[in-house]
This record gives C-alpha cells, structure tokens and sequence, in this order.
C-alpha cells in the first residue's frame, strides 16, 4: 500500500472513534460539569464552560431533612446484595449445568435465560400482588428478590457459558490429585473464574443500581434508592436541576470507576470465547 | 507398583456402548498402551480405570481390591492429560506439589519431593514460573512430574505427546521410557499412534469400536496380528491386502492363487479352509522385494523417497501395492516392475476377517521388551 492509502483508513478510524466518544462522553460531561454550576447559569440560554465550581448543590443534597444517604445506603445495600447472592448461586448453578451430561440440557439453559426475556412491565404487576400477599413491600428483601428474578437468570447463564469455556480436565486433574469436588472447585476453578465473576457482578449490579420502575413500585418510604431520590426532584412546581445533575454525577461515578479498575478483567469476560 | 484387573468392562453412554466387555490384566512395572483409531474407546477406558468415568458393568481391580465404587483421588493412580491440564493460576512448583498440599503434607516435605520429581525430569530452573511462560514440551513435563510427585501405584497418560511437534514427540518418547526404567512403576498409555505404541509397549492392546481385537507384545502383533483390522493397523505404511482364491489346503501350508495368475503356498493353517474359498492376501510393504523372476507386476504410479527407504506405488491388476524398498533403486514414475515376497512373512485371512495361524512363531515374538533393550544396550 503507498503511504496515502494506508494514512486514509487510519484517519477514517480516528475520526469515526472521535465521534463515538463525543457522542457518548459529551452528556456525560456535561452533566458532570454542570453539577458543579451555581443555579443561576446552568440553564443559561448560551452554555458556559468557564464558571467558579460550587459545591453547593452537592451539600444540600447531603443535609437537611431529605438527605440522599439513605437512598444511597439503600441503593448499596440492595443492589449489592442481589448481586452478591446472583453472582454466588449463578456461580454455582452454572458450575453444575455446564458439567452435568443430561438429556436435553440445552433445553434446560434456554429456559432459564427465557424466564430473563420477559419485559419489566410484564411482571411488574404479578409480582406487586405477590409481594403484598407476602408483606415483601416496602423491604430491602422485597427489591431484592426482584432484582434477583432478573439477575439470576442472566448470572446462571454467563456463568455457564464461562465455565463451558474451562477445560474440565483441569478439575479432573485435581480430583486425581486428591481433591474432593468442592476443592476441585474452590481451589482450581474458582480463582480461574475472575474474570467470569467481575463481569457478571459488574453487569448485574448495574441492572440493580439503575433500576427505576422496581424501585418505583415496590419501595416505601424506608427503602426508597437513589433512581427514585432523582424522580423526586422532577415536582410541579419546577425541577431542580442542580441537585438533579449531582444525583446523576453520584449514581453514574462509582459504576465508572469500577468499570476501570476492573476492566482488565472485564474486557477478558465480555470477548469471551472471541478467540480462540 | 501395583496390578491391574478389567473383568467385562461396559461403558453406556446414553444407550449407546462404546465399550463392550473389555477383559485386561496388567501385571506389576508393566508398560501397557492402548492403541486404537478415534472414537474407539481408547480414552474412556483409561477414564474409567481413574475413575472419571462410571462402570456401567463389569469390575474394576487394582491390587486385587475392587475399585468401581471408589473415587478419583483414593485409587492412589496419577494420570497425565493430554492438555496437560496444569493449573494455569498456581507456579510449577505449586502444580507439582498441588497433590501432597491436599494431603496435608507439611510445605518443607513438599518442596522436598517437588525438587526431587524436577531433578529427574530437569525442571529446577522453572519452579517459579507459571504454565503459560512455559514451551509445551516443558509444560508436557512438568505435567509428568505433577504425576511422579504423587507416587502413584499406576502412571495413567492420556496421548500426553500429541500436542507436540514431531521432534520434540520422539525426544519425549524416548524419555517416557527412560522415566519407566528409572520409575519401575506400571504405565498405561493411550495413543492413536501406532508407532508410540510400537516403541514403548511391552504389552499392546489394540481397541476397535470399544472391544478389544488384541493384546500382545507389539512383535506379536507386527509378526502374528489376530486379524484383519490389527494386520492393517499395525505397521506403517500399511499392510497391502488382496482378494485371493484358496487352491489347495494341505499340512505344510494353504495353496493361492494370486493377482496375474501365479500361485503361492502361504504357511498357515488352512484348518476350516477348502479350495475355492476366498481368502484376503496380507503382506507388509516391506516384505514386499524387486524380483525380476516375482509373481507379481505393475506400474510405478507414485515414488516416495526418504533417502534411506523409498516407498514405490505400484498399480498391480486394479489394486494399488505399496512397496518399501532400499533408498537406492532408480525406478522411475511410470516404469514396470516385477515383485515377489517370501511366503513366510504373509498373512492370510479367511473370510471373516481372522488370520489363519502361521505354523511358526516368530523368534522375535517371546522376546521381552526388556530383555531386548538389555541386549542392545
């Protein structure tokens, strides 16, 4: 190739790369940097980019008497622990589908990432009788097991695949080295499973820490997350957008920075089985 | 050091056998490979005898003690997989000491034995590293020595050289039967290549469709195959078989007709045999001799030399002949020849495909793989 046909290709790549970031990264931004506006200009009619940066808004949503921490503390506490329990029984479950040799197990998986194909809408109402009938409204446990309807599903499934990917001699190998199977699990399969354990957990926490319409049905005042602190703040009698932007600054940092301390990992899960 | 006892041995998977009564006794420090084409149960044998697999039927006898029921890790057997299966998280000293750590052996024993398996099989200077900074004949190793550390009553290795390129297979064969020597342990082998089984057998075992169609010493094989199937397995290349029609049945040996019209008395037992049967023709590339007075003619179609042998496609009366002569004939493609064999060294099988017994034994057949290293060495 001469110089001029192989310099084009590269621009064309740089270019359409440049956009793809401007066009993901600029909302994002945007928000991050407006959150740290005065109220006076954040809705300027002519963006500004040079302002002095308050915090204030992040101040009051930390104070007075609609404090975000327990929204957040909800947030944590339930989306952390459906992912916990997803990713732990996903663990397992998709340890034993992809090694047992049973008729019809393709069946099997299929339906269990079918239960996952359901639109939210759909179950929203059948499980919002179910959860009365059991005084599941309103509880940590309630939004749990909702997230979990989801979550598992999709953590038994990923995982499957994971472990289909690993070769069973090296369990094998073990089990002849004197492991019992659990050690065979704990001690070899385990620890090679990273990056199966990052992305599932990544993937599922996300789906419980932005969820709005379970949260919106399900929680009470003691259980509300932080989806629904950012609703509260869309009233009739205006909306507050400061206070709206630095929600938003909050629920989409820590999933940011997770995503990059983790992506090593996380790059390896979701290309999985792209090369072999 | 410990025996080894199958007793009808079945295998279903799913209504479907693919093994079908397999009896098996290997005796103590005895190097036995199973050998067969893919798919013919080679491997789920040896998984069985480790106890990666059930018994559908049969039993399963190490030292005499029945083993079906026992698990992977208590029948005290090592195996080496043919992926080498070495834990990709732990270093090469970890992956060797992996088995004595599940024992509970104190970590200044374990290194002890560790060092010792790497000093054998020259690993000291790799302890530390982990398997993917390793070469495969390296990681080949380290696998082997993850089997010695264990201190197994039987090695178990599933065609642990098949991953390596051709060099480096031939170097690790010759070391595998150093390490036996060295070891005096009781080895089974798993292999489709007839030629690992041919060098490091003292007993062969050749498997076809999950049944057993011989077992022997691999000169008794080469020399004496059972039938048609082991006659064409065994050898390389492979065994020229021709259609030929029985003439005469007499003590010293069965009368046949051969291709173009010759005839050859085959030393063999003709017992259950009678004129006008057809029987099938074997004899092996290399028994096959130039011989301008030979029985036999063709064309030269293909000429394959490898500097020390060359091996001439012949097309004799529709069928191909493979001929493996010294490398310094000067045939060309297209040339005609004549050839001829000695009737001691070919094979005739009746129809049913078994060899009708040669009416002597080979000299070489009794002779022990040991005894014949001993010799030589």
């Amino acid at each position: 190739m001469t110089p001029a046909k192989r310099w084009l290709p590269f621009t064309l790549k740089i270019a359409l790369l440049t956009l793809l970031l401007l066009w993901t990264l600029v909302p994002i931004l945007w928000m991050v940097l407006s959150s740290f506006k005065p109220n006076s200009i954040i809705t300027a009619n002519t963006p500004r980019l040079l302002f002095t940066p308050t915090l204030e808004h992040y101040a009051t949503l930390f104070s007075g008497g609609n404090s975000l921490w327990p929204y957040l503390t909800n947030s944590l506490l339930i989306a952390g622990t459906s992912t916990l329990i997803a990713v732990v029984l996903g663990c397992m479950a998709g340890f034993g589908l992809s090694r047992i040799r049973i008729k019809g197990k393709q069946h099997l998986a299929f339906w269990i990432i079918s239960t996952r194909m359901a639109p939210i809408a759909a179950v929203i109402v059948p499980l919002y009788l179910l959860f009365r009938y059991l005084y599941l409204l309103d509880t940590h446990i309630g939004l749990i097991v909702a997230y979990l309807s989801f979550n598992l599903p999709f953590a038994i499934w990923l995982m499957t695949a994971f472990f289909d990917d690993l070769p069973p001699d090296l369990e094998e190998a073990a089990m002849i080295d004197g492991a019992t199977k659990f050690q065979a699990f704990r001690l070899v399969v385990l620890p090679l499973m990273t990056p199966g354990l990052v992305t599932t957990a990544i993937l599922c926490f996300i789906f419980a820490w932005n969820d709005y319409a379970f949260a919106q049905t399900f929680s009470g005042p003691g259980t509300q997350t932080i989806p629904i602190a950012a609703a509260q703040l869309l009233t009739q009698t205006g909306i507050d957008w400061g206070k709206l932007l630095a929600i938003g600054t909050i629920v989409v940092c820590p999933m940011a920075i997770a995503g990059l301390l983790v992506k090593r990992w996380l790059v390896k899960g979701l290309t999985l089985g792209a090369v072999k | 050091m410990a025996t080894l006892q199958l007793n009808d041995i079945v295998k279903d998977f799913a209504g479907t056998q693919v093994i079908k009564g397999v009896d098996l006794e290997v005796k103590d420090r005895e190097f036995v490979v199973f050998v067969g084409p893919s798919g013919c149960g080679k491997s789920t044998l040896l998984r069985m005898i480790a106890g990666l697999e059930s018994v559908s039927s049969g039993d399963i006898l190490i030292d005499g003690q029945r083993m079906n029921e026992v698990g992977p890790a208590e029948r005290g057997l090592a195996m080496v997989f043919q992926s080498y299966a070495l834990y990709p998280h732990m270093t090469v000293e970890d992956n060797m000491g992996f088995s004595l750590r599940l024992a509970g052996v104190d970590k200044e024993q374990r290194r002890q034995k560790v060092l010792e398996a790497a000093r054998i099989l020259q690993l000291e200077n790799l302890l530390e590293r982990k398997p993917k900074a390793l070469s495969g004949g390296q990681r080949q190793r380290v696998a082997i020595g993850r089997a010695i550390v264990r201190n197994p009553s039987i090695f178990l290795f599933d065609e642990p050289l098949s991953n390596l390129d051709a060099a480096l297979r031939v170097q690790m064969r010759i070391e595998l039967a150093r390490l036996h020597e060295e070891l005096d342990a009781t080895m089974i082998y798993v292999t489709h290549d007839q030629i690992e089984a041919m060098t490091m057998a003292d007993k062969i075992v050749v498997l076809q469709g999950g049944i057993v169609e011989q077992v022997g010493s691999p000169m008794a094989l080469y020399h004496h195959p059972r039938n048609r199937f082991v006659a064409g397995f065994i050898g390389s290349p492979k065994m020229n078989f021709t259609d030929v029609e029985v003439h005469d049945v007499a003590p010293q040996g069965v009368l046949v007709r051969l291709p173009g019209g010759g005839e050859s008395r085959i030393p063999v037992d003709g017992n259950g045999c009678q004129a006008g049967d057809i029987a099938t023709l074997g004899i092996r590339p290399e028994h096959l001799v130039l011989d301008d007075n030979g029985p036999l003619t063709g064309e030269i179609v293909v000429i394959e030399r490898l500097g020390g042998v060359t091996s001439l496609y012949v097309q004799c009366f529709g069928e191909e002949w493979i001929l493996v002569t010294d490398g310094e004939v000067s045939h060309r493609v297209r040339d005609s020849v004549r050839f001829g064999f000695a009737p001691t060294r070919a094979h005739l099988f009746a129809e049913d495909g078994l060899a009708l017994p040669h009416l002597e034994r080979h000299p070489l057949v009794n002779v022990e793989r040991k005894e014949n290293r001993a010799a030589t060495s």
